[in-house]
């Protein structure tokens, strides 16, 4: 039984053996492979169910799969739930009628658990109930409050099932039963079982909610309960054990091979202040790590919100499990994150309780209907300049070119905003809303603060916020491509730019000495070179002038704001891409996120790290991020951590936004490729989210392998 | 102005934090298992790599010497005849030639070195390496002082031979030396060094006296140095020093051996003088006993 680990220290044991079998069972597949038997329930015994209304179908779903869905209670977990059918395993209403799937879900959001943890449920019911009176309500809000009265009922058929389950043969989990998640938590092990059994209904009915910030939902339960002596240190890492093993419960032997099964957006975000300003980091924040660091966990991507008080205790335990490798570990730089929050105009307490939408972009959790929208900056630039086109256009500088460029950006920015927000959202008496019909998502909807105020749902303008955020992906390819330009065509003048256009069309072909030439004696974004540097910089900001051009010539309430990713869709695009001026051929993986181009990097990542963060990441109010990859040799020893935390200090005083460090080595790397049997619990992390690597195909196992690594012994 | 090999950031095995490490060319000493060859001559040279090249002949074209013959097979260096003008390393559009070193003055250095200041936090900063930094010291030691002044910690890495005059300027600017002690045994010393450790063993016995904080390193081959005589010269080295944190052990590696070829040498790997990590652990808990070991 082992949990796999980059660094030469072994993880740490400090869980009971059966808690650690049961996770590394989880882990091996054992409760996906048991979803996969039970895909979803069937709904072809409802009665003209083709003819019934959206929302009713979506509520005789959710009775339906409250009332079917397997009951799980494993021997060794301490609190109960379980998202048992496999169809919400892929992010679909886990029902079908007549063999078809017919509902769609949701992600990229945090759905609020303070109020659940604190209230409990029959609170909600009140307060539909009494938003029910108000006699103004038009028949759709009508409708859609009766739905999330719906989602209650549900929500108690499938709690009397476990309560029934558990009667005789579990006491223990009973009596929490009895009183969470309907009454309020009183104690640390009531609030972590209200909490998971209502992420986990959320899930089974095929949403895919982060959790956001546990040590702060959980953390003042725990520390009263350790001061009453009600629990020790290490009873509550067992209870929060459970939790984490549970979250695993998707995880199949053999998964269908793609992009990375462990990515079902259930991000938790660690430490940081609270609405009144003070630190959060208490003990549930180290039993988090301490849990994750033993087992190897990678399905919760933890992002730590860091800032300039975070305590060295901290850093210094983030690092030990960063160290292990898997990427588990992120980090956020809080202070900037809430200078960009204060100037889209967030309230300060809003902006202080942010975490994520289960990836890394950044929003307000249980508050926030939230999308992006992405799309690829350097394909822009190659129609520009030609590549794409039958005709080679005449430029006779770069700023010519730049030029014309943002013309076509903007063009993009704007049909964007056009497509996600103009045609989507309407004001009509007054009230912004969507303006066609929406699919119901009552049972997040239940949990987004406004829903029930508003009597509006999630994708009607129900939550307090609405964002849209277009994402410049291929930004670093984009600031290579003109520095090459700039310097190959316009300032060493090795080759016209109409002959440099044609070579590119002709995939460098019979130009390979100019081609080795570029890539070799040019220096590119990720080695703090100004030059280059100032590219990358100058696009980001112009972007986000554009975006936030857009956002102000209309008063629709919708915050459009400006995001850098690629989350992997280099992949994607890399067949549809052209050569590029930098040296690459056609097909090659270019950058992802806004980390270099991989194979151009080669002075280490505090390099990386600022070039990165020489552009004004304040003004990319959705995030961007960077990936680094390093070799765990360079981090062996008590300097390794010294150094990871020196890494993490240098990208809070040079003003970065999100960083993920991966310490894995390409031996490893490989081995697992050939040997994917030895190397199940592998987890790597790309572009924002967790993936075991044997899950990921031949493609993405190879970027991740050719990632470029800092290795300076 | 002072011959850089290369200046590498992101160094965290070259004392505390994370470093920018430079390294200087020109050596006193010629070890045989030296992995830096490169930084031994104070001559301007350049590494070839095969397998970069494509056989373009740009570099044959420039060449005021005839030093390259480049054919669509093959590309044969013969470096005898090299005028050292580097006109061919410009003329290389792949990198396949690439030079060992650059003059840079002390305040290029600075400017570079500086680049990671954001992430040299308490304990990190810049080290020197080499080579042999001391050789330079004229012009180095300006360098160091500017350093100092600005409050980036400064460790050395020396073979300790060197002219004791320097020593008190040195002592000074340097927060921490990085001193290597090769062998013990002086005849040893002679044969696989060049040289006598007389003269390192009292610079660094002298450089203590002036309050220097020195980690011994102490590179351990395999039947040449591995033996109780010459750890337990170690161990009474590092008792008589008052100011040292303790000994890293490093055990003979043959990375080295890939520039060797690089730069046109024979690659001479001596495979047996490696230890095994057993054999490491053994020194290691025969000096634990009396002496702070120094992981890395
Ligand atoms: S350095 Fe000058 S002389 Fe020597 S090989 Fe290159 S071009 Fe020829
Ligand atoms: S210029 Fe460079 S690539 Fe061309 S033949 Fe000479 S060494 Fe090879």
């Amino acid at each position: 039984m082992i949990f796999h680990t980059a660094s030469d220290i072994p993880r740490p044991i400090r869980l009971t053996d059966s808690t650690r079998e049961w996770a590394f069972a989880s882990l091996h597949g054992k409760y996906g492979d048991e979803a996969m038997r039970t895909p979803c329930v069937n709904l072809d015994h409802i009665e003209k169910f083709e003819a019934l209304p959206d929302t009713e179908k979506y509520d005789i779903a959710i009775r339906n799969i409250a009332e079917n869905a397997p009951v799980r209670i494993c021997p060794e977990e301490k609190i109960c739930g379980a998202a048992t059918l496999g169809d919400a395993v892929y992010h679909i209403v886990p029902v079908r009628y007549r063999g078809e799937a017919i509902l769609d879900s949701v992600s990229h959001l945090t759905i609020r658990y303070d109020k659940l943890l604190r209230k409990g449920l029959t609170v909600y019911a009140k307060d539909i109930s009494k938003r029910l009176e108000d006699k103004t309500l038009t028949d759709s809000q009508t409708a859609f409050l009766h739905s999330l009265e719906n989602v209650i009922e549900s929500m108690r058929i499938w709690h009397g099932r476990y309560l029934a389950a558990t009667k005789n043969s579990r006491p223990d989990l009973h009596k929490l039963l009895l009183q969470v998640p309907f009454s309020p938590a009183r104690n640390f092990h009531e609030a972590l079982q209200s909490l998971w059994f209502v992420f986990s209904f959320v899930r089974l009915c095929g949403n895919w909610p982060g959790i956001g910030r546990i040590d702060w939902l959980l953390g003042d339960y725990l520390k009263n309960d350790l001061k009453d002596s009600l629990l020790n240190e290490s009873q509550a890492r067992e209870l929060l054990a459970s939790f984490f093993i549970k979250g695993c419960e998707w995880i199949q032997s053999n998964p269908p091979v793609g992009s990375g099964d462990a990515q079902h957006y259930q991000n938790i975000v660690l430490a940081g202040i609270d609405a009144a300003g003070n630190e959060v980091t208490n003990e549930v924040t180290f039993l988090a790590l301490d849990i994750v660091e033993e087992l190897a966990i990678s399905d919760f991507p933890i992002t730590v919100r860091l800032n300039k008080n975070t305590s060295n205790a901290l850093k210094n335990r983030i690092a030990q499990v960063m160290r292990h490798g898997g990427g588990i570990i992120a980090v956020y730089n809080e202070d900037l994150i809430l200078q960009t929050f204060s100037n889209l105009g967030y309230s300060i307490t809003d902006a202080r309780s942010f975490a994520n939408d289960g990836c890394w972009e950044v929003q307000i959790p249980g508050k926030t209907d939230f999308s992006y929208i992405p799309f690829d900056a350097l394909q822009i630039l190659n129609k520009v300049i030609g590549i794409t086109e039958e005709n080679i256009p005449a430029f006779h500088s770069i700023e010519e070119i730049y030029a014309a460029f943002c013309d076509q950006l903007y063009e993009t920015v704007k049909a964007i905003y056009v497509s996600s927000v103009t045609q989507k959202f309407a004001c009509k008496k007054g009230i912004w809303q969507a303006r066609n019909t929406v699919i119901p998502t009552s049972v997040v909807s239940l949990f987004e603060d406004g829903c029930i105020e508003r009597a509006r749902s999630y994708y009607n303008c129900g939550p307090e916020y609405t964002v849209r955020s277009p994402h410049i992906g291929g930004a670093p390819d984009v600031a290579n491509t003109l520095y090459a330009i700039e310097k190959l065509v316009f300032e060493d003048k090795k080759i016209s730019f109409s002959e440099l256009v044609q070579a590119l069309k002709n995939n460098w072909e019979s130009q390979e000495p100019l081609r080795v030439y570029v890539k070799n004696k040019y220096v590119y974004y990720g080695n703090d070179s100004d030059d280059v540097d100032a590219w990358h910089t100058r696009l980001l900001n112009d972007f986000a002038d554009m975006v936030e051009y857009c956002n102000t010539q209309d008063a629709c309430p919708v915050k459009f704001i400006p995001g850098v990713s690629t989350f992997g869709r280099q992949i994607d695009w890399a067949p549809n891409r052209c050569a590029t001026a930098f040296g690459y051929r056609k097909g090659e993986i270019l950058s992802g996120n806004d980390s270099p181009v991989p194979g151009t990097d080669c002075c280490g990542a505090t390099a990386i790290i600022k070039s990165y963060c020489k552009a004004d990441l304040v003004k990319q109010s959705c995030g961007s991020a960077l990936d680094i990859k390093i070799f765990p040799a360079s981090l062996s020893g008590s300097n390794g951590i010294t150094a990871l935390i020196s890494l993490m200090e240098g990208f809070l005083t040079l003003g970065g936004f999100f960083m993920q460090i991966d310490t894995v080595d390409t031996q490893t790397l490989l081995e697992a490729q050939k040997n994917p049997q030895k190397f199940k619990t592998l987890s790597v992390r790309v572009s924002g989210w967790n993936a075991r690597f044997v899950t990921l195909n031949q493609e993405w196992q190879n970027m991740i392998i050719e990632r470029s690594s800092q290795n300076f012994m | 102005m002072l011959p850089v090999t290369k200046i590498q950031r992101f160094c965290t095995k070259d004392g505390p934090g994370i470093r920018t490490t430079v390294f200087l060319k020109g050596c006193p000493l010629r070890c045989v298992w030296c992995h830096n060859p490169e930084t031994q001559s104070a001559f301007n040279e350049f590494f070839y790599s095969d397998n970069l090249c494509i056989y373009c002949g740009h570099c044959a074209s420039v060449c005021p010497a005839n030093v390259h013959t480049v054919t669509p097979m093959e590309h044969v260096v013969n470096r005898m005849s090299c005028k050292r003008c580097m006109k061919c390393i410009d003329a290389c559009p792949t990198g396949a030639l690439e030079r060992c070193s650059e003059w840079l003055s002390a305040d290029k250095i600075f400017t570079q070195v500086m680049k990671d200041a954001a992430f040299y936090g308490a304990s990190g900063g810049v080290t020197f390496s080499g080579g042999e930094p001391t050789a330079h010291a004229p012009a180095l030691i300006p360098l160091l002082n500017l350093l100092h002044c600005n409050n980036i910690h400064v460790a050395m890495e020396t073979c300790g031979y060197f002219d004791p005059a320097i020593l008190p300027e040195l002592v000074k600017t340097t927060d921490l030396f990085l001193w290597d002690v090769k062998d013990t045994d002086e005849r040893r010393h002679i044969n696989n060094t060049g040289v006598s450790n007389r003269k390192i063993i009292q610079n660094l016995i002298a450089a203590d006296s002036l309050g220097a904080k020195t980690i011994l390193r102490c590179i351990l081959l395999k039947s040449v140095n591995m033996n109780a005589k010459h750890l337990k010269g170690l161990i009474s080295i590092y008792h008589s020093l008052a100011h040292c944190i303790g000994i890293e052990l490093l055990p003979y590696h043959t990375f080295g051996v890939s520039k060797n070829g690089l730069l046109g040498q024979a690659e001479i790997a001596h495979k047996e003088w490696i230890p095994s990590s057993e054999e490491m652990k053994q020194a290691e808990s025969f000096l634990r006993e009396y002496v702070h070991i120094i992981h890395n």
